[in-house]
């Protein structure tokens, strides 16, 4: 492994960035990642997703996964938890895809009706 | 599934699906053979056969594809796939490909695997450890040493990742994973 040394200093640097932040998560993208989803290219949806976050700053954001949701053929798909919103579900979610629903969705609130599969519970 | 990195992130997550706290997984290639066994600790497998795409642990659907597709890329190199319960519970499986073959599947990005595996599930802890041409094997991430450093949350920073994915990658490198045509 390499040198645990030079993590403890990443450490310290990410320490005093995240006591800068509020706590606090306002948003959450589940992306399934069950058979289905990781043939369908879910991954890189996940890692598109992740680095945008970290791109635009958005700390209030987190990506979590899940299983596979029992609709196949619409992966790779995700999972929209905004707070004091109803759950928005989007399908065939390619990193393109997650690109737009991250610019217009995550930071601007807008559904994107194109990807949309389901709303609410 | 486009490469074996896919196929490896699917059976990882068929560990954690069976409640597997603790994964193993050792690689290496020799003679062009891919090796790579995983062990984990989860609830094993029953004495059906689980390579059959109609049989399956999941209830929305009565079809698994996950290890049907994965042994049919090995054996269309010539490789071969094994499952088998542990004596102290969990599952052990062993795949072997022939990277060479023409059949094989590209590598994709194995390293990404491990990491998207490590940052998916925090709870889990992975060790990874790869086996030299001298036969030593060699640990290459640990999650309970990197856990005694880092958080959580931390572990999610953007900077955090970066050094996992290095340091892995760093060391896959060593056992020729970038390398699968042209360098034989």
């Amino acid at each position: 492994m390499k040198n645990l040394e030079e993590l403890k200093k990443i450490r310290e640097r990410v320490r005093k960035d995240l006591e800068l932040r509020t706590g606090k998560h306002r948003i959450k993208i589940v992306v399934c990642l069950g058979t289905c989803g990781i043939a369908a290219g879910a991954r890189e949806t996940m890692n598109t997703l992740i680095d945008l976050i970290a791109k635009n700053d958005t700390s209030d954001t987190i990506v979590t996964t899940t299983g596979c949701a029992g609709f196949c053929e619409q992966e790779p798909m995700i999972q929209l938890y905004m707070e004091d919103k109803e759950p928005v579900v989007y399908g065939k979610v390619d990193a393109k895809a997650a690109e737009e629903i991250f610019e217009k969705h995550v930071l601007k609130g807008k559904i994107v009706e194109k990807y949309l599969f389901s709303k609410g519970k | 599934m486009r490469d074996i990195a896919d196929h490896l992130f699917d059976i990882l997550e068929n560990s954690v699906k069976a409640g597997a706290t603790e994964i193993r997984i050792i690689s290496r290639i020799k003679d062009k053979q891919f090796f790579c066994k995983i062990k984990d600790n989860g609830s094993g497998i029953m004495d059906e056969d689980v390579t059959d795409p109609f049989v399956t642990s999941r209830k929305t659907r009565k079809v698994g594809l996950g290890l049907p597709l994965l042994k049919r890329a090995a054996e269309s190199t010539g490789g071969f796939l094994k499952i088998y319960n542990t004596e102290k519970g969990g599952v052990i499986l062993e795949f072997k490909i022939d990277i060479t073959h023409i059949d094989a599947k590209p590598f994709g990005n194995i390293t990404r695997t491990f990491v998207d595996a490590i940052y998916s599930w925090p709870k889990v802890s992975f060790y990874i450890s790869i086996q030299k041409k001298n036969n030593r094997t060699l640990s290459i991430f640990n999650s309970k040493k990197i856990r005694e450093i880092i958080s959580y949350s931390e572990m999610q920073q953007k900077e955090v990742r970066d050094f996992i994915y290095d340091s892995i990658d760093h060391e896959l490198k060593k056992i020729g994973i970038d390398s699968q045509f042209g360098m034989f």
